[in-house]
Order: C-alpha cells, then structure tokens, then sequence
C-alpha cells in the first residue's frame, strides 16, 4: 500500500491557492500528531488516480476544542490539527 | 432472514447491505473453493424502470483469514461501474437485451475485480460485464443462456468471477419467524396457540445482487499448498464479506448528483448466517456492522447467554423446560460461532482456527463435498455442511435455532440433556420450497425470477 506523507496529500489535492496558503502557515508543532495516511489500495489508487486529481477535497473539523480537521481525497485522509484555522473558521459562521 | 435489513442503519442502504454469505468446496471442481456474496434485500422482480444495480460508491469486499487471528490474509475487492447510453429515454431497455452489449439495454454495469494479498494489490480484472436484471421474456429472452452464462468470467489468473442479479437461494419463514417466533409447524404448543400448518419460505420468487469467485484453494491456504488433511489448522479458513463506502458524501444543490471523498469506512458484514440478525441486540448492530472480526470479543456476552435461548421456554409454555434451567455459559455456541470447532468433539472434523473469537464462516478446505448432502449439514451428520462453511441447501434457520435451542450443549456439557424439541423445532422450510432451483455449476444460485412471470413482489 502506497504511503502518503502530509506534504504529498496536499500537493496531490485539487485544493485552492487560499487554502493552500492556510495550510502553509501552519506551524509544524501545531501537527505533531498528524498520522501518514495510508491508501486503502494501492492499485485503485493508481486505477482513479485521474479521478481523484480533479476531484474534491473535504474537510471535516472533527473536533472543535483541539482544533483537529479531516481533510479527504480521493480514498485518502489525513488529520490536521490547527485551532487557531478553526477559531477563524468559527468566526466566518454567522 | 440471514442478514437481510439487519439492523438499523444498513436497513436504510440497500445497495451496501449484505444479505446472504457462501463459502464450500465446489461440488463440480472439487480443487476449488466458492466464496459467494450476496447484497440487495428483498429485490422484488418487477422494480422497475430502475431496476437494481451495484452501488458505484461501494467497494464489496469478500475477505478470507488462513492463520486465525481474524484479519483478511486475501481479499477479493469488486467495484462498478454503470453506463447510461442513452439519457433521453426513460427506459431501461430500449427493446429485447439479447447479449450483454445488446445497444438496447441502456444501463449496463461493469466492474474490476482486485485481489489484495500479503498488502499487494494486483487487479485481476476490469471492465468485466454483469448481466441485466431479468425484466421479462419480451425484453431480456432466453436469460440464462444469453446474459447470465456469458458473464460467467475466467480471468487470467485463475479465478471464475460472476456479479449480478439471481435467485436469492436462501429460504427461511420471515413472515412466522418475525412474529414473535410463530413458528406454523408448532403453533399448536405456541403461548397463543393455533393449529399447525406448513412452513412459507418467505424469500421465494425474491432476487438480490450476487458477487461470486471461485478460487483454486491454494490461492487461500496460508503457504499455498492443497490442503488434504481434514485435521490440519492450514486446511481451515476464515470467511467474510463486507461493503464500504467512503467517508464522506457531500450533496450537490440543484444538480442531483453527489460527490464522495475519504477512505473507505466498513458499513456491512456478514460472517456466519443471522448473526447479527439474532444473536446481538438492535443497540450493537450498527457498530457490529463496522467492526473487523478480530475485535468481536467485545460482542461475546450476546453469544454467552443468547436472547433466543431466553425466550424460547418462554414463547413454547412447557416446550423447553431443560433449556430453561440452563444458566451456564453456552460454551457450544461460542465455540460453533465464534472459534470454530476444534478436534475431538465431533469425529473427524474441526475448525477451529484459535482462541481469537471472530465471527466468521470457517471452511475446512479438506472436507471433500457429498454427493448425497443432508441440509441439516454437521447436525445432520454431514461433515461438508454448515457450521462447516455454508451451502445454499443448508437449512441454516433451522440449525442455528436447534443450537440455540440446546441440541448442542453437550459436545461441551454432558451433564445436560436437551429438551426433546430442541432437535425437532424448525419453521418447517426446505429447497423444495424455492421455485427457481440452485444450479448444479458456477455461480449455483438460481436463474434470477422475472418481472414479468412474477410481478406479486
């Protein structure tokens, strides 16, 4: 099963310049924790790679108070742990 | 019914929804082993003009343990996808489908098939054809023939594929089973008595969706030899099967599509028959339903003192007075549902596959097949029968509600004498009561029925 570090997830997500940049400034410290992510399958990985590069990406913040945001790909996931995007993202709500 | 509609949020999601699990030593090629799925409850024939398909945003998976710590060592992974030819027609077929790249059937279904093994990965398949659903004589003639054998798939590896719609082969008395147990051929001992009357299988002239390999059986033992000793760990496997979808959905306003992302998150199993239908309580069946076996340890209380045995003395007034002075463990279920048998209990056979408590379908691969197959299989004193595996014929209601009825206590008791119904109780179902028979080769469950032959459903 092919191996996806953080920095590959993003690069390979079809994410907007602006959250790109969110995601940049994040400090390093503030995702220790952040697991490799592991494609269920390699193969069809490879097979809807095509798919998944133009495709979308979501993210789920799972957990308000520590911060910790899903971000989805394809069939891929990685945990993000930033609380001060959250905050903001909490503030954009009406 | 085995796992049909089994628990509450997979009721809700047909298309991922396991229904029936198959694992023998095929009668007609006796080196090989047949796994086979079925998902799609209770298809009535005649749903259409969007008859029943495979969900694209599901990946089916049949999965097989060979060292017993109840883990896939081998999985087939199988998923589809659907073509709509022509998107001005409301119709399925746009007149009689007679091959499977007939231009008059307007959604057909392909699909790839993967195997993943050691943690590899290798597509043995794709764009492999399923049949249609069987509409009728005037728009799908001469079905079997014409669209069902042909998606009968050798691939180059070895393996025989089918995926498509069939007969559902499993037959049980929903109607008396789900009203509290009245059971027809022994309603006259019943808490509400009435007079007896014959068994209704209440899945016949119902179809569901099949995923089906037939497998050479050193693809499935642990080092890849034949297994040929019915007393050897490596000759026993473990079987289930499962549906995935991915983890997160995200509705499209105003266009009526959806987009999927994230990975693969279990939503349906199925092991051994009726488990999670019987045996574990309506608060544990959504998360049961996402669990590996490995971790079904948490669910052994459900096995140790199982409800059914409960309320049988209560439903049968006077029926089950042993059963009902039995307070121990029930070491026996455990050990046919959740360990598999080991030797010395029952002459010449096991399979026991270790102390991990797993649910799952456990196939000694050396057992060879009968030809004379008693449809009460180890019970029946047929070694090639369920808890042996499973085959279409085993009458699995029956069997599971006699062991819960006690009629196996003292494989691991002998100090307890079951009662004299628990090996008589049954719903009072058997083959001869589904109309479109079991097939004597691959894929072995029956023609499909059609809409228009039997519409009643």
């Amino acid at each position: 099963m092919a191996k996806l570090t953080r920095r590959g997830f993003i690069k390979q997500t079809s994410m907007s310049v602006a959250t790109i940049g969110v995601l940049a400034a994040a400090p390093l410290a503030a995702i220790p924790d952040a697991p490799d992510v592991v494609a269920t399958d390699a193969a069809a990985a490879e097979e809807f790679s095509a798919a998944e590069l133009s495709g979308t990406l979501v993210a789920h913040v799972r957990d308000l108070a520590t911060g910790e945001i899903s971000l989805m790909s394809g069939t891929q996931e990685i945990i993000y742990r930033d609380p001060e995007l959250v905050m903001r993202l909490m503030r954009a709500l009406p | 019914m085995s796992s049909h509609r089994e628990a509450p949020n997979i009721s809700k999601d047909p298309v991922a929804d396991n229904t029936d699990l198959y694992a023998f030593v095929s009668p007609d090629k006796p080196k090989t082993v047949t796994l086979l799925a079925n998902f799609i409850p209770l298809e009535g024939p005649a749903g259409g003009p969007n008859f029943f398909e495979f969900g694209e945003d599901v990946l089916y998976e049949i999965n097989i343990d060979n060292n017993g710590d109840g883990a896939a060592d081998v999985t087939y992974q199988f998923q589809f996808q659907t073509q709509t030819r022509n998107p001005d027609t409301f119709l399925y077929n746009t007149g009689p489908i007679s091959s499977l790249n007939d231009p008059h059937w307007n959604r057909p279904q392909f699909y790839s098939v993967t195997k993943v093994k050691h943690g590899l990965s290798t597509v043995l398949g794709s764009n492999l054809p399923c049949p249609p659903c069987n509409i009728g004589p005037t728009s799908t003639p001469n079905y079997a023939a014409n669209l069902a054998q042909p998606a009968v798939q050798t691939l180059n590896s070895g393996e025989v594929v089918f995926a498509g719609q069939r007969a559902d082969g499993f037959y049980v008395d929903l109607g008396s089973v789900f009203d509290l147990l009245d059971l027809r051929p022994f309603q006259s001992l019943f808490f509400n008595p009435m007079a007896n009357a014959p068994g209704v299988n209440g899945l016949d002239k119902i179809n569901v969706h099949t995923i089906a390999v037939q497998v050479p059986k050193t693809e499935l033992t642990r080092d890849g030899s034949n297994p040929g000793d019915p007393n050897s760990k490596k000759s026993v496997i473990g079987v289930w099967a499962t549906a995935s979808r991915q983890k997160a959905r995200i509705l499209e306003k105003g266009k009526g599509g959806s987009k999927e992302s994230g990975p693969w998150v279990q939503v349906s199993r199925l092991g051994n028959p009726l488990i999670n239908e019987a045996i574990i309580a309506i608060g544990d069946k959504d998360r049961w339903n996402a669990t590996q076996p490995k971790d079904d340890s948490q669910f052994v209380e459900y096995y140790q003192h199982p409800e059914v045995s409960g309320l049988l003395p209560n439903l049968y007034p006077g029926v089950f007075p042993n059963l009902a002075g039995y307070s121990k463990v029930r070491a026996d279920v455990i050990a046919i549902l959740l360990t598999g048998l080991p030797s010395g209990i029952i002459n010449g056979f096991q399979n026991y596959t270790g102390k991990v408590q797993s649910d799952m379908l456990r196939l000694n691969m050396a057992i060879p097949p009968t030809k004379n197959p008693n449809i009460l299989g180890i019970l029946g004193g047929d070694l090639a029968g369920f808890p042996n595996g499973r085959r279409f014929l085993d009458d699995i209601f029956t069997i599971e509600l006699r062991v819960l009825a006690g009629v196996t206590i003292p494989l691991v008791d002998p100090s307890f004498t079951p009662d004299a119904a628990a090996s008589q109780v049954t719903d009072g179902v058997t083959p001869s009561n589904i109309t479109n028979p079991y097939l004597t080769s691959f894929p072995y469950l029956g023609v499909p029925y059609d809409g228009f032959d039997y519409p009643g459903h």
